[in-house]
Protein backbone atom coordinates (compact mmCIF):
# COMPACT_ATOMS: atom_id res chain seq x y z
CA UNK A 1 0.00 0.00 0.00
CA UNK A 2 2.35 2.41 0.74
CA UNK A 3 4.78 1.61 -1.97
CA UNK A 4 1.85 2.25 -3.87
CA UNK A 5 1.55 6.04 -2.87
CA UNK A 6 5.25 6.52 -3.32
CA UNK A 7 5.34 5.29 -6.71
CA UNK A 8 1.63 7.93 -7.60
CA UNK A 9 2.65 11.15 -10.21
CA UNK A 10 -0.74 12.71 -8.95
CA UNK A 11 -1.71 13.39 -12.27
CA UNK A 12 -4.74 14.98 -12.81
CA UNK A 13 -4.57 14.20 -16.32
CA UNK A 14 -4.42 11.34 -17.59
CA UNK A 15 -4.09 12.23 -21.30
CA UNK A 16 -0.56 13.43 -20.91
CA UNK A 17 2.52 12.55 -23.51
CA UNK A 18 6.03 13.01 -22.29
CA UNK A 19 8.47 13.78 -25.15
CA UNK A 20 12.35 14.13 -24.84
CA UNK A 21 14.64 15.00 -27.85
CA UNK A 22 18.18 14.65 -27.28
CA UNK A 23 20.98 14.97 -29.29
CA UNK A 24 24.54 16.92 -29.79
CA UNK A 25 24.88 21.10 -29.70
CA UNK A 26 24.47 21.93 -33.68
CA UNK A 27 22.36 18.01 -35.13
CA UNK A 28 19.69 21.09 -35.57
CA UNK A 29 17.46 19.48 -32.79
CA UNK A 30 15.49 23.28 -32.52
CA UNK A 31 14.94 23.55 -35.88
CA UNK A 32 13.28 20.36 -36.48
CA UNK A 33 11.18 20.90 -32.82
CA UNK A 34 9.72 23.85 -34.53
CA UNK A 35 8.37 22.24 -37.48
CA UNK A 36 6.59 19.33 -35.19
CA UNK A 37 5.43 22.50 -33.12
CA UNK A 38 4.03 23.70 -35.71
CA UNK A 39 2.16 20.19 -36.84
CA UNK A 40 0.67 19.68 -32.94
CA UNK A 41 0.16 23.60 -31.68
CA UNK A 42 -3.46 23.31 -33.52
CA UNK A 43 -4.92 20.19 -32.35
CA UNK A 44 -3.17 19.79 -29.13
CA UNK A 45 -2.06 21.95 -25.48
CA UNK A 46 1.86 21.98 -25.94
CA UNK A 47 4.43 22.63 -23.48
CA UNK A 48 8.09 23.25 -24.36
CA UNK A 49 10.99 23.04 -22.16
CA UNK A 50 14.72 23.73 -23.54
CA UNK A 51 17.66 22.04 -21.32
CA UNK A 52 21.03 24.01 -21.85
CA UNK A 53 24.09 24.60 -19.98
CA UNK A 54 24.86 28.04 -20.08
CA UNK A 55 22.56 30.72 -22.26
CA UNK A 56 19.72 30.06 -24.77
CA UNK A 57 17.14 32.24 -25.93
CA UNK A 58 15.11 29.47 -28.43
CA UNK A 59 12.17 29.34 -24.98
CA UNK A 60 11.40 32.55 -25.88
CA UNK A 61 11.52 32.33 -30.48
CA UNK A 62 9.46 29.19 -29.81
CA UNK A 63 7.17 31.20 -27.52
CA UNK A 64 6.94 33.88 -29.83
CA UNK A 65 6.46 32.25 -33.17
CA UNK A 66 3.84 29.17 -31.89
CA UNK A 67 1.86 30.95 -29.23
CA UNK A 68 2.87 28.31 -26.90
CA UNK A 69 4.25 28.11 -23.59
CA UNK A 70 7.84 27.46 -23.24
CA UNK A 71 10.66 27.75 -20.44
CA UNK A 72 14.72 27.78 -20.16
CA UNK A 73 16.18 25.29 -17.87
CA UNK A 74 19.94 26.07 -17.55
CA UNK A 75 22.22 23.35 -15.71
CA UNK A 76 24.73 25.83 -14.91
CA UNK A 77 26.96 24.14 -12.24
CA UNK A 78 25.44 21.02 -12.64
CA UNK A 79 25.19 17.68 -14.97
CA UNK A 80 22.85 18.46 -17.58
CA UNK A 81 21.20 14.78 -17.23
CA UNK A 82 21.31 15.41 -13.88
CA UNK A 83 19.85 18.31 -14.10
CA UNK A 84 17.21 17.69 -16.15
CA UNK A 85 16.12 14.24 -14.05
CA UNK A 86 15.52 16.96 -11.29
CA UNK A 87 13.81 19.40 -13.25
CA UNK A 88 11.02 16.67 -14.97
CA UNK A 89 8.88 15.89 -11.87
CA UNK A 90 8.25 19.91 -11.74
CA UNK A 91 7.76 20.11 -15.36
CA UNK A 92 4.84 17.55 -15.39
CA UNK A 93 3.45 18.71 -11.82
CA UNK A 94 2.92 22.27 -13.24
CA UNK A 95 1.87 21.69 -16.75
CA UNK A 96 -1.16 19.49 -15.23
CA UNK A 97 -3.59 20.89 -18.03
CA UNK A 98 -1.20 19.93 -21.19
CA UNK A 99 -1.38 17.36 -23.85
CA UNK A 100 2.19 17.03 -24.94
CA UNK A 101 5.34 17.99 -23.27
CA UNK A 102 8.14 18.19 -25.37
CA UNK A 103 11.66 18.41 -23.48
CA UNK A 104 15.23 19.32 -25.80
CA UNK A 105 18.47 18.80 -23.75
CA UNK A 106 22.09 17.89 -25.30
CA UNK A 107 22.87 14.76 -23.77
CA UNK A 108 26.10 16.23 -23.70
CA UNK A 109 28.49 13.87 -22.29
CA UNK A 110 27.30 11.06 -24.23
CA UNK A 111 27.23 8.44 -21.41
CA UNK A 112 24.20 9.68 -20.61
CA UNK A 113 20.72 9.80 -21.76
CA UNK A 114 17.95 11.42 -20.53
CA UNK A 115 15.07 9.56 -22.11
CA UNK A 116 12.49 8.05 -19.39
CA UNK A 117 10.79 4.43 -19.99
CA UNK A 118 7.65 5.95 -20.55
CA UNK A 119 6.51 8.62 -23.40
CA UNK A 120 9.12 9.00 -26.21
CA UNK A 121 12.77 9.56 -26.05
CA UNK A 122 14.02 11.04 -30.11
CA UNK A 123 17.83 11.30 -30.83
CA UNK A 124 19.05 14.24 -33.44
CA UNK A 125 21.89 12.55 -35.02
CA UNK A 126 23.67 15.00 -37.44
CA UNK A 127 24.62 12.19 -40.39
CA UNK A 128 28.11 14.75 -40.83
CA UNK A 129 29.30 13.66 -37.32
CA UNK A 130 30.68 10.64 -38.04
CA UNK A 131 30.27 7.07 -37.18
CA UNK A 132 27.36 6.49 -35.04
CA UNK A 133 28.95 3.59 -33.10
CA UNK A 134 30.55 6.33 -30.62
CA UNK A 135 27.61 7.41 -29.17
CA UNK A 136 26.38 5.62 -26.41
CA UNK A 137 22.71 5.43 -24.79
CA UNK A 138 21.67 8.88 -26.14
CA UNK A 139 21.21 6.66 -29.59
CA UNK A 140 20.83 3.22 -28.48
CA UNK A 141 17.95 4.07 -25.97
CA UNK A 142 15.77 5.76 -28.40
CA UNK A 143 12.88 5.22 -29.87
CA UNK A 144 12.99 7.31 -32.45
CA UNK A 145 16.56 8.40 -34.42
CA UNK A 146 15.79 11.86 -36.62
CA UNK A 147 18.69 11.72 -38.77
CA UNK A 148 19.58 15.18 -39.92
CA UNK A 149 21.72 17.02 -42.57
CA UNK A 150 21.23 13.91 -44.86
CA UNK A 151 20.99 16.60 -48.33
CA UNK A 152 24.55 17.52 -47.44
CA UNK A 153 26.20 13.99 -48.24
CA UNK A 154 25.78 11.07 -50.65
CA UNK A 155 22.82 8.41 -50.94
CA UNK A 156 25.86 5.99 -50.36
CA UNK A 157 26.76 7.42 -47.08
CA UNK A 158 23.19 7.67 -46.10
CA UNK A 159 22.46 4.38 -46.40
CA UNK A 160 25.62 3.16 -44.72
CA UNK A 161 24.74 5.66 -41.92
CA UNK A 162 21.11 4.06 -41.63
CA UNK A 163 22.59 0.80 -41.43
CA UNK A 164 25.07 1.66 -38.42
CA UNK A 165 22.27 3.29 -36.93
CA UNK A 166 20.17 0.25 -37.19
CA UNK A 167 23.16 -1.86 -35.70
CA UNK A 168 23.84 0.31 -32.88
CA UNK A 169 19.78 0.25 -32.24
CA UNK A 170 17.73 -2.33 -33.84
CA UNK A 171 14.40 -1.13 -32.56
CA UNK A 172 15.05 1.92 -33.85
CA UNK A 173 12.45 3.65 -36.13
CA UNK A 174 14.94 5.93 -38.36
CA UNK A 175 13.50 9.30 -40.03
CA UNK A 176 15.24 11.65 -41.94
CA UNK A 177 14.61 15.02 -41.12
CA UNK A 178 15.19 18.56 -42.72
CA UNK A 179 15.10 21.33 -40.39
CA UNK A 180 15.16 23.34 -43.06
CA UNK A 181 12.39 23.01 -45.09
CA UNK A 182 10.35 20.64 -42.17
CA UNK A 183 10.97 17.28 -44.28
CA UNK A 184 10.54 14.50 -41.59
CA UNK A 185 8.11 16.43 -38.73
CA UNK A 186 5.00 15.38 -40.18
CA UNK A 187 6.08 11.76 -39.44
CA UNK A 188 7.67 12.68 -36.33
CA UNK A 189 4.42 14.43 -35.50
CA UNK A 190 2.48 11.19 -36.46
CA UNK A 191 4.38 8.95 -33.86
CA UNK A 192 4.29 11.77 -30.99
CA UNK A 193 0.08 11.05 -31.55
CA UNK A 194 0.59 7.83 -31.67
CA UNK A 195 2.91 7.36 -28.42
CA UNK A 196 1.45 6.35 -25.44
CA UNK A 197 0.02 8.41 -22.49
CA UNK A 198 2.38 8.32 -19.17
CA UNK A 199 0.48 6.47 -16.44
CA UNK A 200 -0.01 8.02 -12.84
CA UNK A 201 3.83 6.64 -11.92
CA UNK A 202 6.82 7.83 -11.27
CA UNK A 203 9.13 7.86 -13.97
CA UNK A 204 11.94 5.87 -14.68
CA UNK A 205 15.26 6.50 -16.46
CA UNK A 206 16.18 4.08 -19.26
CA UNK A 207 19.66 4.30 -18.22
CA UNK A 208 21.49 4.79 -14.84
CA UNK A 209 23.93 8.45 -14.54
CA UNK A 210 27.16 8.37 -14.24
CA UNK A 211 28.21 9.04 -10.53
CA UNK A 212 29.77 12.11 -9.77
CA UNK A 213 30.99 12.60 -6.47
CA UNK A 214 35.04 13.65 -6.24
CA UNK A 215 36.26 17.24 -5.33
CA UNK A 216 35.85 18.53 -8.38
CA UNK A 217 32.09 17.82 -8.47
CA UNK A 218 32.23 20.59 -5.39
CA UNK A 219 34.33 23.64 -7.11
CA UNK A 220 37.86 22.29 -7.07
CA UNK A 221 39.91 23.65 -9.86
CA UNK A 222 43.79 22.62 -9.18
CA UNK A 223 44.73 19.41 -10.58
CA UNK A 224 46.29 17.58 -7.18
CA UNK A 225 44.93 14.47 -5.58
CA UNK A 226 45.63 15.78 -2.20
CA UNK A 227 43.58 19.60 -3.59
CA UNK A 228 40.59 17.06 -4.69
CA UNK A 229 40.58 15.10 -1.53
CA UNK A 230 40.15 17.86 0.65
CA UNK A 231 37.39 19.62 -1.02
CA UNK A 232 35.56 16.32 -1.51
CA UNK A 233 36.06 15.58 2.35
CA UNK A 234 34.42 19.14 3.23
CA UNK A 235 31.96 18.88 0.73
CA UNK A 236 30.41 15.54 2.03
CA UNK A 237 30.86 17.32 5.67
CA UNK A 238 28.76 20.00 4.85
CA UNK A 239 26.11 17.63 2.68
CA UNK A 240 25.60 15.84 6.01
CA UNK A 241 24.64 18.87 7.43
CA UNK A 242 22.03 20.18 4.91
CA UNK A 243 18.68 18.19 4.14
CA UNK A 244 19.42 18.26 0.56
CA UNK A 245 15.92 19.37 -0.18
CA UNK A 246 16.84 22.14 -3.14
CA UNK A 247 14.57 24.30 -1.57
CA UNK A 248 16.37 27.29 -2.81
CA UNK A 249 15.65 29.52 0.30
CA UNK A 250 19.78 30.19 0.47
CA UNK A 251 19.89 31.41 -3.21
CA UNK A 252 20.95 28.90 -4.82
CA UNK A 253 18.77 26.39 -7.29
CA UNK A 254 20.39 23.46 -5.64
CA UNK A 255 22.32 22.10 -2.45
CA UNK A 256 25.51 21.47 -4.43
CA UNK A 257 25.86 24.77 -5.85
CA UNK A 258 25.07 25.76 -2.29
CA UNK A 259 28.03 23.78 -1.32
CA UNK A 260 30.30 25.23 -3.69
CA UNK A 261 29.40 28.45 -2.93
CA UNK A 262 30.16 27.64 0.32
CA UNK A 263 33.63 26.26 0.11
CA UNK A 264 34.32 28.41 -2.55
CA UNK A 265 33.79 31.06 0.49
CA UNK A 266 30.89 33.02 -1.88
CA UNK A 267 28.29 32.23 -0.09
CA UNK A 268 27.92 31.55 4.34
CA UNK A 269 26.90 28.69 5.65
CA UNK A 270 23.71 29.81 7.93
CA UNK A 271 22.66 31.34 4.71
CA UNK A 272 21.00 27.77 4.64
CA UNK A 273 17.90 27.96 6.98
CA UNK A 274 18.31 24.15 8.10
CA UNK A 275 22.00 25.29 9.39
CA UNK A 276 20.34 28.41 10.73
CA UNK A 277 17.96 26.81 12.45
CA UNK A 278 19.62 24.11 14.06
CA UNK B 1 13.02 -9.05 -57.05
CA UNK B 2 9.63 -10.23 -54.98
CA UNK B 3 8.43 -6.39 -54.54
CA UNK B 4 9.77 -5.23 -58.19
CA UNK B 5 8.37 -1.64 -58.79
CA UNK B 6 7.35 -1.28 -62.62
CA UNK B 7 4.71 1.18 -62.68
CA UNK B 8 3.74 4.08 -60.17
CA UNK B 9 0.13 5.45 -60.38
CA UNK B 10 -0.66 9.08 -58.65
CA UNK B 11 -4.27 9.89 -58.05
CA UNK B 12 -5.48 13.77 -57.96
CA UNK B 13 -5.49 15.57 -54.89
CA UNK B 14 -5.84 19.08 -54.20
CA UNK B 15 -3.39 22.73 -54.82
CA UNK B 16 -2.97 24.76 -51.54
CA UNK B 17 -6.70 26.41 -52.10
CA UNK B 18 -8.13 22.98 -51.89
CA UNK B 19 -9.07 22.72 -55.34
CA UNK B 20 -8.75 19.66 -57.15
CA UNK B 21 -5.92 18.85 -59.43
CA UNK B 22 -6.86 18.53 -62.81
CA UNK B 23 -5.76 15.31 -64.12
CA UNK B 24 -7.42 11.48 -64.04
CA UNK B 25 -4.02 9.85 -63.14
CA UNK B 26 -0.11 10.39 -63.63
CA UNK B 27 1.41 7.00 -64.25
CA UNK B 28 5.10 6.62 -63.96
CA UNK B 29 6.75 3.40 -65.74
CA UNK B 30 10.32 1.52 -64.94
CA UNK B 31 12.76 2.98 -66.86
CA UNK B 32 10.81 6.60 -67.26
CA UNK B 33 12.27 9.36 -66.98
CA UNK B 34 10.08 12.38 -65.44
CA UNK B 35 10.91 16.04 -64.96
CA UNK B 36 9.35 18.13 -62.25
CA UNK B 37 9.51 22.21 -62.90
CA UNK B 38 7.90 24.66 -61.50
CA UNK B 39 8.88 28.09 -59.40
CA UNK B 40 10.70 28.24 -56.33
CA UNK B 41 8.15 27.31 -53.90
CA UNK B 42 5.37 25.55 -56.28
CA UNK B 43 5.15 22.52 -54.46
CA UNK B 44 7.82 19.92 -56.04
CA UNK B 45 9.05 18.94 -52.47
CA UNK B 46 5.61 17.80 -51.67
CA UNK B 47 5.38 15.34 -54.84
CA UNK B 48 8.34 13.79 -53.90
CA UNK B 49 7.41 13.37 -50.28
CA UNK B 50 4.14 12.49 -51.30
CA UNK B 51 5.70 9.21 -53.82
CA UNK B 52 8.56 8.61 -51.31
CA UNK B 53 5.62 8.26 -48.14
CA UNK B 54 2.95 6.46 -50.76
CA UNK B 55 0.66 8.94 -49.72
CA UNK B 56 -2.81 7.72 -49.30
CA UNK B 57 -4.92 10.80 -49.23
CA UNK B 58 -3.05 11.27 -45.45
CA UNK B 59 -1.09 14.11 -46.64
CA UNK B 60 -1.14 17.68 -47.67
CA UNK B 61 -1.59 17.51 -50.76
CA UNK B 62 -4.46 14.32 -50.10
CA UNK B 63 -2.46 12.60 -53.49
CA UNK B 64 -3.06 8.86 -53.31
CA UNK B 65 -0.27 6.87 -55.06
CA UNK B 66 -0.58 3.08 -56.32
CA UNK B 67 2.70 0.45 -56.81
CA UNK B 68 1.94 -1.36 -59.55
CA UNK B 69 -1.76 -0.59 -60.03
CA UNK B 70 -2.75 -1.59 -56.23
CA UNK B 71 -2.44 0.58 -53.26
CA UNK B 72 1.13 -0.60 -51.34
CA UNK B 73 1.16 -2.84 -47.85
CA UNK B 74 2.11 -1.55 -45.09
CA UNK B 75 5.32 -3.58 -44.93
CA UNK B 76 6.21 -1.68 -48.37
CA UNK B 77 5.41 1.80 -46.74
CA UNK B 78 7.06 1.72 -43.08
CA UNK B 79 9.53 -1.01 -43.82
CA UNK B 80 12.76 0.97 -42.31
CA UNK B 81 15.33 -0.72 -44.31
CA UNK B 82 12.97 -0.43 -47.90
CA UNK B 83 13.52 3.24 -48.84
CA UNK B 84 12.13 3.76 -51.86
CA UNK B 85 13.51 7.06 -53.15
CA UNK B 86 17.46 7.61 -53.74
CA UNK B 87 18.79 10.56 -53.91
CA UNK B 88 21.35 12.81 -55.58
CA UNK B 89 21.73 16.59 -55.04
CA UNK B 90 23.78 19.62 -56.06
CA UNK B 91 24.67 19.85 -52.19
CA UNK B 92 26.01 16.62 -51.57
CA UNK B 93 29.60 15.72 -50.74
CA UNK B 94 31.41 12.64 -49.57
CA UNK B 95 32.41 12.89 -46.08
CA UNK B 96 34.14 9.33 -45.48
CA UNK B 97 38.24 9.44 -45.36
CA UNK B 98 38.69 6.01 -47.61
CA UNK B 99 39.76 5.09 -50.92
CA UNK B 100 36.64 4.41 -53.40
CA UNK B 101 37.27 0.73 -53.89
CA UNK B 102 37.02 0.65 -50.09
CA UNK B 103 34.21 2.66 -49.97
CA UNK B 104 32.28 0.69 -52.22
CA UNK B 105 32.66 -2.37 -50.39
CA UNK B 106 31.30 -0.86 -47.65
CA UNK B 107 28.29 0.19 -49.22
CA UNK B 108 27.63 -3.24 -50.21
CA UNK B 109 28.09 -4.86 -47.19
CA UNK B 110 25.73 -2.32 -45.10
CA UNK B 111 23.31 -3.37 -48.10
CA UNK B 112 23.35 -6.86 -46.96
CA UNK B 113 25.12 -7.58 -50.65
CA UNK B 114 28.40 -9.60 -51.13
CA UNK B 115 31.20 -7.66 -53.19
CA UNK B 116 30.98 -9.47 -56.28
CA UNK B 117 34.40 -9.75 -58.33
CA UNK B 118 34.40 -7.33 -60.71
CA UNK B 119 31.49 -5.21 -59.44
CA UNK B 120 33.32 -2.41 -58.37
CA UNK B 121 35.82 -2.03 -60.86
CA UNK B 122 31.91 -1.68 -62.89
CA UNK B 123 31.16 0.95 -60.51
CA UNK B 124 34.26 3.08 -61.41
CA UNK B 125 34.50 2.17 -64.85
CA UNK B 126 30.40 3.77 -65.34
CA UNK B 127 31.52 6.74 -63.29
CA UNK B 128 34.05 7.41 -65.71
CA UNK B 129 31.81 7.35 -68.70
CA UNK B 130 29.95 10.48 -66.62
CA UNK B 131 33.29 12.26 -66.00
CA UNK B 132 36.05 13.70 -68.14
CA UNK B 133 38.47 13.27 -65.04
CA UNK B 134 39.40 9.62 -64.83
CA UNK B 135 38.77 7.71 -61.19
CA UNK B 136 40.58 5.01 -59.81
CA UNK B 137 39.68 2.46 -57.04
CA UNK B 138 42.66 3.77 -54.89
CA UNK B 139 41.68 7.15 -55.00
CA UNK B 140 40.89 8.55 -51.61
CA UNK B 141 37.18 9.81 -51.59
CA UNK B 142 38.02 13.09 -50.04
CA UNK B 143 39.98 14.16 -52.71
CA UNK B 144 37.76 13.45 -55.19
CA UNK B 145 36.91 16.65 -57.51
CA UNK B 146 32.96 17.97 -57.60
CA UNK B 147 32.76 16.28 -60.92
CA UNK B 148 34.36 12.97 -59.80
CA UNK B 149 32.31 12.45 -56.71
CA UNK B 150 28.99 13.48 -59.01
CA UNK B 151 29.93 10.32 -61.47
CA UNK B 152 30.58 7.98 -58.38
CA UNK B 153 27.55 9.01 -56.99
CA UNK B 154 25.13 8.72 -60.01
CA UNK B 155 27.20 5.31 -60.68
CA UNK B 156 27.13 4.33 -57.31
CA UNK B 157 23.30 4.51 -57.03
CA UNK B 158 22.72 2.83 -60.47
CA UNK B 159 24.47 -0.33 -59.39
CA UNK B 160 24.53 -0.58 -55.56
CA UNK B 161 21.43 0.76 -54.17
CA UNK B 162 18.24 -0.59 -54.03
CA UNK B 163 15.71 2.11 -53.94
CA UNK B 164 13.83 1.67 -57.16
CA UNK B 165 13.04 5.48 -57.64
CA UNK B 166 16.05 7.95 -58.24
CA UNK B 167 15.40 11.58 -57.66
CA UNK B 168 17.69 14.03 -59.26
CA UNK B 169 17.99 17.59 -57.30
CA UNK B 170 19.62 20.28 -59.04
CA UNK B 171 22.57 18.68 -60.61
CA UNK B 172 22.63 21.48 -63.47
CA UNK B 173 26.18 22.89 -62.63
CA UNK B 174 27.83 19.14 -61.32
CA UNK B 175 30.55 19.00 -64.17
CA UNK B 176 29.23 15.80 -65.33
CA UNK B 177 27.80 14.29 -67.90
CA UNK B 178 24.57 14.50 -67.70
CA UNK B 179 22.44 12.56 -70.51
CA UNK B 180 25.05 9.93 -70.00
CA UNK B 181 23.86 10.16 -66.17
CA UNK B 182 20.74 9.69 -66.40
CA UNK B 183 21.36 6.62 -69.52
CA UNK B 184 23.39 4.91 -66.84
CA UNK B 185 20.36 4.90 -64.50
CA UNK B 186 17.22 4.46 -66.44
CA UNK B 187 19.72 1.33 -67.99
CA UNK B 188 19.56 -0.21 -64.87
CA UNK B 189 15.55 -0.21 -64.77
CA UNK B 190 15.19 2.90 -62.11
CA UNK B 191 12.09 5.27 -62.43
CA UNK B 192 14.28 8.69 -62.37
CA UNK B 193 12.62 11.63 -61.40
CA UNK B 194 14.23 15.12 -61.97
CA UNK B 195 13.58 18.36 -60.02
CA UNK B 196 14.94 20.67 -61.92
CA UNK B 197 15.25 24.52 -63.66
CA UNK B 198 17.97 23.17 -66.40
CA UNK B 199 16.12 23.19 -69.54
CA UNK B 200 18.41 20.53 -71.18
CA UNK B 201 17.74 18.27 -68.48
CA UNK B 202 13.92 19.15 -68.17
CA UNK B 203 13.74 18.27 -72.09
CA UNK B 204 15.63 15.08 -71.97
CA UNK B 205 13.01 13.18 -69.53
CA UNK B 206 10.18 11.51 -71.14
CA UNK B 207 7.40 13.96 -70.19
CA UNK B 208 7.59 17.01 -67.19
CA UNK B 209 4.71 17.35 -64.44
CA UNK B 210 4.05 21.57 -64.02
CA UNK B 211 3.40 22.49 -60.38
CA UNK B 212 2.33 25.82 -59.68
CA UNK B 213 0.20 26.61 -56.17
CA UNK B 214 0.77 23.59 -54.75
CA UNK B 215 -0.74 21.57 -57.66
CA UNK B 216 -0.06 19.68 -60.89
CA UNK B 217 -1.24 22.28 -63.10
CA UNK B 218 -0.09 20.33 -66.69
CA UNK B 219 1.58 16.95 -67.79
CA UNK B 220 3.29 17.49 -71.23
CA UNK B 221 4.92 14.61 -73.31
CA UNK B 222 8.06 15.65 -74.27
CA UNK B 223 7.79 15.98 -78.20
CA UNK B 224 10.75 14.24 -80.72
CA UNK B 225 11.62 17.96 -81.70
CA UNK B 226 12.45 19.51 -77.74
CA UNK B 227 14.18 15.88 -77.01
CA UNK B 228 16.43 16.54 -80.10
CA UNK B 229 16.84 20.27 -78.51
CA UNK B 230 17.74 18.99 -75.22
CA UNK B 231 20.50 16.53 -77.05
CA UNK B 232 22.00 19.71 -78.71
CA UNK B 233 21.98 21.42 -75.53
CA UNK B 234 23.35 18.58 -73.68
CA UNK B 235 25.60 18.54 -76.76
CA UNK B 236 27.41 22.19 -75.96
CA UNK B 237 27.41 21.13 -72.36
CA UNK B 238 29.43 18.24 -72.84
CA UNK B 239 31.83 19.70 -76.12
CA UNK B 240 32.70 22.66 -73.08
CA UNK B 241 33.51 19.89 -70.70
CA UNK B 242 36.10 18.81 -73.14
CA UNK B 243 37.61 21.52 -73.90
CA UNK B 244 37.88 22.35 -69.89
CA UNK B 245 39.88 19.13 -70.14
CA UNK B 246 42.09 20.24 -72.90
CA UNK B 247 42.78 23.25 -71.06
CA UNK B 248 43.65 21.93 -67.64
CA UNK B 249 45.73 19.46 -70.10
CA UNK B 250 47.66 22.36 -71.09
CA UNK B 251 46.44 22.23 -74.89
CA UNK B 252 45.72 24.69 -77.58
CA UNK B 253 42.28 25.17 -78.33
CA UNK B 254 42.10 25.80 -82.44
CA UNK B 255 39.05 25.10 -84.05
CA UNK B 256 35.25 25.31 -82.54
CA UNK B 257 32.89 21.82 -83.98
CA UNK B 258 29.85 22.94 -84.54
CA UNK B 259 27.83 20.16 -85.64
CA UNK B 260 26.86 17.08 -83.24
CA UNK B 261 25.42 14.06 -83.94
CA UNK B 262 21.90 13.82 -84.44
CA UNK B 263 19.95 12.01 -81.66
CA UNK B 264 19.02 8.27 -82.21
CA UNK B 265 15.47 7.86 -81.94
CA UNK B 266 14.17 4.50 -79.58
CA UNK B 267 12.93 1.56 -81.91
Amino acid sequence: MLKYIVNQLNLKNNNMKFIIFAGTPGSGKTSIIKHIIGELKNDFKLFFAKFDCLQTSDDERIAKEYGILAVKKLAGELCPDHYTALEIPKIIKENQNKDIIILETAGLCLRCSPYVKEGLGINVLDITSGDPSRYGPILTQADIVAVSKGDLISQAEREIFRAKVLRANPSAKIIEVNGLTGEGAIDIAEFIKESLDIKNEKLALKHSMPSALCGYCYGNRVIDENEEHKRASAGKELKNLIPGLNCGKCGYRSCNEFIRAVLDGEAKKNQCQFIKNK
Amino acid sequence: MKNEIKKITILPGVNKFGEKEKFEKIEIKKGEVVAIVGQTGAGKSQLLYDLERLAQRGTKSKRKILVNGKVPDKEVRFNPKRKLIASLAQSMNFFTDMSVGDFLRLHLESRGRKSRQGLIKEVVDEANEITGEAISPEMNLLNLSGGQSRALMVSDVANISTSPIILIDEIENAGIKKEQAIKILVEEGKIVLIVTHDPSLALSADKRIIIKDGGVVKISKTTPKEKGIAHYLNWIENYGLDIREKIRKGEEIKNVEIYCEPVKSKK
